[in-house]
This record gives C-alpha cells, sequence and structure tokens, in this order.
C-alpha cells in the first residue's frame, strides 16, 4: 500500500480546530491535599472537548514564585492516568508544572465512553469522521490550550512528553516549545504492522482481517493520523526516542521524521535500558529548558 | 554506589500469617469459580486461538483475563500464567502461545475489563483499606491471581503438572505469592518484584506506585503503624520462605521503580533450592528484559518442556 496524505488533510483538521475552538474549555479546578507535597501542590482539573466530552487531568504546580516551565504528559494509549510517569523522580514536580491529562475514553474521562485497551486504537475506525482518535486528538489539543491559561506557565518552555501524541500536540498546537516522543504506532501504521504481531500495533491487523474489505477505508483513514503528514507543521524543539535498531521503530524506520520535522531534531536509539534512555531523555530536557549547567532531577537509583 | 547485595528489608513475618491466609484461602474456596471462556473470534488468528475469560474470585468479584492457545498442538500443553504490572493493561498473551503454551494473562479486580465491581484507581489501589489487613486491596487481588491457577486447572488441554507463573513489576511480585501460594505451580520467573520490601523501598526511592504509601502517610501520619502491620501481611519477603519450586528472578541495578535492595532482600529469602538470581548493571525498571527474555524461555522449557 502507498502511503499518501489526504488532499483534503488540512481542511480536515481545520475543521478540527474549529468545532474546539467553539467548545468553552470550562475548566473545575480541585486540590488534592493528599498528593501535594511541601514543594509541589496537586489539582485535579475537569475539562471540555469536542463532543462536548468532560476529560480529565492532574495539574501540579511547584511551591514559590513562577513563572514555570511546564512538562505535558500527553493522553496515552492505555487505561490508566498517572500524575507524572511511573520511575520518575516526585521532586521534578518541584521544578516544573506538570499536567498529565486523560483522553476520551481513559480511566477519570470515561464517561460515557470507556475505551477498552486493547480495542481504543480502532474504534469508529470507517471514516476519519468518527474514528475515536479524531476526538482523542482534539483532547491533546485542548489539553495544551488548558495549560496556556495558567499564569504560572512559563510560555517559552512548554514540553510534550509521550507516544505519538507529542508529536500530534505540537504539531497542531503553536505553544509547544519542546517534545519528547517515542512513537508506537502511528507512524506510517500499516506499513509498520506488517513488522509485527504486538500490540499496540496488531489493534490495527485484528481489526484489517475482521474487515478484509475495508484495508483501504483503515489505510485511508490511518493517513489522517500518520506522523508522516504532521512532522512538517513541527517548529519545537524535539527529541525522538526510537527503538533499538532491529525494533519496529528504529532510527532507519524514523529517519523520515528527521529529514521532515522543520524544528531542531534529534534522534535517540534505544541503548535498551530504562536506566539509559531515560537519563537520556531527563537530560536533553533540562539541558533545553535550564543550559547544560542545570543537573536533571533524576530518580535515586540512577544518581 | 552499587546496591548492598545482603541488604535486609525491616518487615517481620507475622505470628498468625500462615492463619490469616488459610483463612482467607477457605473462604476463595467456597466461591463457585464459574467460569467462562468464550473464543474472540477478532483477536484470534490462524495460529493462535483468543479466548476472554470470566471467573469469580474472593468477595463474589468477576475477574477477567486473556487466553491465549496455539490452534495446533499434541498432547497436552504446558500452562503459564501471566500476570501484570501496577498500571499496565493486561496484555493478550498471543506471543506465548506460539511458543507452544496455553496462557492466561489475567486481569485482577480493579485493571480494566475487571473494574466494574471494585475500582480504587491509579494512583489509589496500593492504599486502598490499608489499615486493615481485612480490607486492604491486595487481600483480594492476590486471591485473582492464584484463582487463574484454578482456571489453567481447569481446562483439559493444559497438562496440570506443567504448569508455570510470569511476571515483571507487579507482576513479578504476583509470581512470588502465586508460587508460594500454589503448589501446582511448578516453576516461577520473577522480575523487578514489586510488593516486596514496601516499607524499605517508600525510603529507597520517591516515584511512583510506591510515592503513594507516603502520600498516605503524609496525609495520615497516625497511621505508620497500622500501615506497617497490614503490609507485613503482603510483603512478598513474608512468602518467601513457602515458595518451594525452581525459580529465577531478575533486577535491575538501576532500577528506580522497585528498588534493587529490595529485590536483594526477597531472592535471599526465597526457599526454593532451585534458585538464581540475574542482576543487570546499567539497568532500571525494564531489569534487562531484552537480555533476560531468552533465559527466561529457556528456563520454562526446563521445567515444563516434557509431558
Amino acid at each position: 500500500m502507498s502511503k499518501t496524505r489526504p488532499s483534503d488533510f488540512g481542511s480536515f483538521w481545520y475543521s478540527v480546530g474549529k468545532e474546539l475552538a467553539e467548545v468553552p474549555i470550562a475548566p473545575e479546578v480541585e486540590s488534592i491535599p493528599m498528593r501535594s507535597t511541601d514543594f509541589a501542590d496537586l489539582y485535579g482539573v475537569r475539562l471540555s472537548s469536542i463532543g462536548p466530552y468532560r476529560l480529565f487531568g492532574y495539574l501540579s504546580i511547584p511551591k514559590g514564585d513562577g513563572p514555570f516551565p511546564v512538562i505535558y504528559y500527553v493522553p496515552k494509549n492505555a487505561s490508566v492516568l498517572e500524575i507524572i510517569p511511573q520511575g520518575t523522580s516526585n521532586q521534578i514536580r518541584s521544578r516544573y508544572i506538570t499536567f498529565s491529562l486523560a483522553c476520551r475514553g481513559m480511566r477519570n474521562s470515561d464517561s460515557p465512553y470507556a475505551a477498552m485497551y486493547p480495542g481504543q486504537l480502532t474504534d469508529g475506525l470507517e471514516s476519519p469522521e468518527t474514528y475515536v482518535y479524531r476526538g482523542i486528538v482534539a483532547d491533546t489539543i485542548r489539553g495544551a490550550d488548558y495549560i496556556m491559561t495558567r499564569s504560572e506557565v512559563d510560555k517559552n518552555k512548554v514540553g510534550a512528553w509521550g507516544n505519538d501524541n507529542a508529536i500530534l500536540a505540537a504539531a497542531l498546537h503553536d505553544s509547544i516549545t519542546h517534545v519528547v516522543s517515542t512513537p508506537a504506532y502511528l507512524f506510517d501504521p500499516i506499513e509498520s504492522l506488517t513488522r509485527t504481531d504486538s500490540y499496540p500495533l496488531a489493534e490495527f491487523g485484528d481489526y484489517i482481517r475482521s474487515n478484509r474489505s475495508n484495508a483501504d477505508t483503515v489505510q485511508t483513514v490511518l493517513e489522517y493520523f500518520n506522523l508522516r503528514w504532521h512532522a512538517q507543521s513541527i517548529t519545537a524543539s524535539t527529541l525522538i526516542m526510537a527503538d533499538y535498531k532491529d525494533g519496529i521503530y528504529s532510527p532507519e524506520t524514523l529517519s523520515d521524521l528527521d529529514e521532515l520535522i522543520p524544528g531542531e531534531m534529534t534522534l535517540h536509539e534505544s541503548e535498551r535500558s530504562s536506566f539509559k534512555d531515560g537519563l537520556f531523555a531527563e537530560n536533553w530536557i533540562t539541558s533545553e529548558m535550564f543550559g547544560k549547567e542545570v543537573s536533571p532531577i533524576v530518580p535515586e537509583h540512577w544518581r | 554506589m552499587a546496591p548492598d547485595p545482603n541488604y535486609t528489608c525491616r518487615v517481620e513475618k507475622p505470628g498468625d500469617f500462615d492463619a490469616f491466609w488459610e483463612d482467607v484461602t477457605k473462604q476463595l474456596e467456597k466461591i463457585d469459580i464459574d467460569i467462562s471462556c468464550v473464543l474472540d473470534e477478532f483477536r484470534s488468528t490462524e495460529d493462535i486461538s483468543v479466548y476472554e475469560v470470566f471467573f469469580n474470585s474472593l468477595d463474589n468479584i468477576r475477574v477477567s483475563g486473556w487466553y491465549a492457545v496455539p490452534t495446533e498442538y499434541t498432547g497436552r500443553l504446558p500452562g503459564l500464567m501471566l500476570v501484570p504490572g501496577y498500571q499496565s493493561d493486561p496484555p493478550i498473551p498471543k506471543e506465548w502461545a506460539k511458543k507452544g503454551y496455553a496462557c492466561l494473562s489475567v486481569n485482577p479486580r480493579g485493571k480494566v475489563r475487571s473494574r466494574s465491581q471494585f475500582d480504587p484507581g491509579y494512583p489509589g489501589l496500593l492504599t486502598y483499606g490499608i489499615v486493615d489487613r481485612n480490607t486492604y486491596s491486595y487481600r483480594g487481588f492476590y486471591c485473582d491471581a492464584w484463582r487463574g491457577i484454578d482456571f489453567l486447572l481447569d481446562r483439559d488441554e493444559v497438562d496440570s503438572q506443567r504448569i508455570a507463573v510470569t511476571g515483571s513489576s507487579q507482576g513479578g511480585g504476583l509470581t512470588i505469592t502465586t508460587a508460594a501460594m500454589r503448589k501446582e505451580v511448578k516453576a516461577a520467573a520473577a522480575g523487578a518484584p514489586y510488593l516486596c520490601g514496601y516499607m524499605d523501598a517508600i525510603e529507597l526511592t520517591h516515584t511512583y506506585p510506591y510515592e503513594e504509601i507516603n502520600d498516605y502517610l503524609r496525609h495520615n501520619p497516625g497511621s505508620r503503624k497500622a500501615v506497617e502491620n497490614t503490609l507485613s501481611y503482603f510483603d512478598g519477603i513474608s512468602f518467601a520462605d513457602k515458595i518451594k519450586c525452581p525459580i529465577i528472578v531478575n533486577i535491575g541495578l538501576q532500577d528506580n521503580v522497585c528498588p534493587p535492595e529490595t529485590g536483594y532482600a526477597l531472592f535471599n529469602q526465597i526457599a526454593s533450592k532451585n534458585k538464581k538470581l540475574y542482576e543487570y548493571d546499567g539497568h532500571g525498571h525494564e531489569a534487562g528484559r531484552y537480555i533476560h527474555s531468552r533465559i527466561v524461555d529457556e528456563f520454562l522449557e526446563e521445567h515444563l518442556g516434557q509431558e
């Protein structure tokens, strides 16, 4: 199958943005004392996205005078919403505003739509308009909208961190200044699934196997979400965390992103160690936002 | 600084530990398992049949799972139970079925597809009901994993003499408790074991999910003694002297989630005479998975390979 940017790609995403702009963010912010510390306060935030659909996120704000840089942990393809990713030093909340958002279907944002995992990636895949990921991307953009309403935010340092949605956030929201992304399923998805039977990509394989007559439609729909076609809109400084050289999203596979992203881009090949890869990413974001003389805040066993 | 391989955790096994769990398992045995195992054609392939599973567990909680078996086999299959991490969604174990196992991936209470009756959330699960051993979330959660063994024993295609359990992180912790409590388990492979040395872990690291306990104690400072008492019944180290089957454990020496010190403390307490620890320097919570997966394959083949 050939990779083709849909002819109405721009108008499709323009309509999503327009629809989103017509929905008030309508935030409700509630303190969560149990997760607040002497260095950061935690809040639960409810806000609206297209549908309209009510979402939930965790907002952590450092104590003291801002403005503070932001790490926006974008929605992921998993049921659980974390305050900060598992294994991240909690002290990171003393340096950054962190905001993690559950897109529609994830736990805490699962009414009325409770996604299954696996299952989320193929809901409504019959057309780009009905595909659930249209709403998920809108939710991701809405999270950035909300961040930019906060007076504590240093608007020159807004990082999007996560899987594929971090790239989509940076491509579709011009407030994102930095990206740390580990692509997992939306870079040339149809071509990629031929190289694996592992989830989440295998979700597309399950769907196509059960709906063989719709294979071309699936390809067409997914092209609207293919990172390849979004990359050219990214002006943020970007770190792409690739797989090891024999992985699905190896540096070789993702090298096209390097060429397509106009902003500054670093492509890191996994060292097959969550310690080494994690340390690389923490060093990168710290250096980008604070300069090389500042040390990253890392967990005890990484020091 | 390298973690001390002789590190000892402060947990003390309660004197009535066995009586407590005997009572719990008796309650579990009284509950009709009522298995539902339905072929999921959407997820099945030419090589692998995938089934969506439900069964009853403690407190009549309906627990789900994914069961995958090769479509073609002769004789009976070795059975494998795959136990999940804390926040991850339990996978469909097609890769294990491809290797020739009848594999159940169990979704204990509160996880996706098993949340309709019990759902303390994330963060939340680790401290739910933590001031009382009889209300603590993991009382039922452990039982849900143990019931997975009953599911495998119920399957005609599974050789009941060849059953193993494996998992990493929380799956490593559940591997420990399941191997301890179910004599039918003939081999166990535990990675980066969580739920071991809780009270040490919350001082050795300040990352979630263990940080949930620090949050709780900061918010409920008067509950420390009750929390310590409850956790002593659930600590994998308290279960370790009941493990008699062959077992391998792998840890990452730069593990930022489950401190390697607690992995050492656990391993040193395991009673099995056939045990081996694999330490991966330069590795974090993945605990050398890319290197170690081959070792797990060979270990399971050695202990379950022959009918």
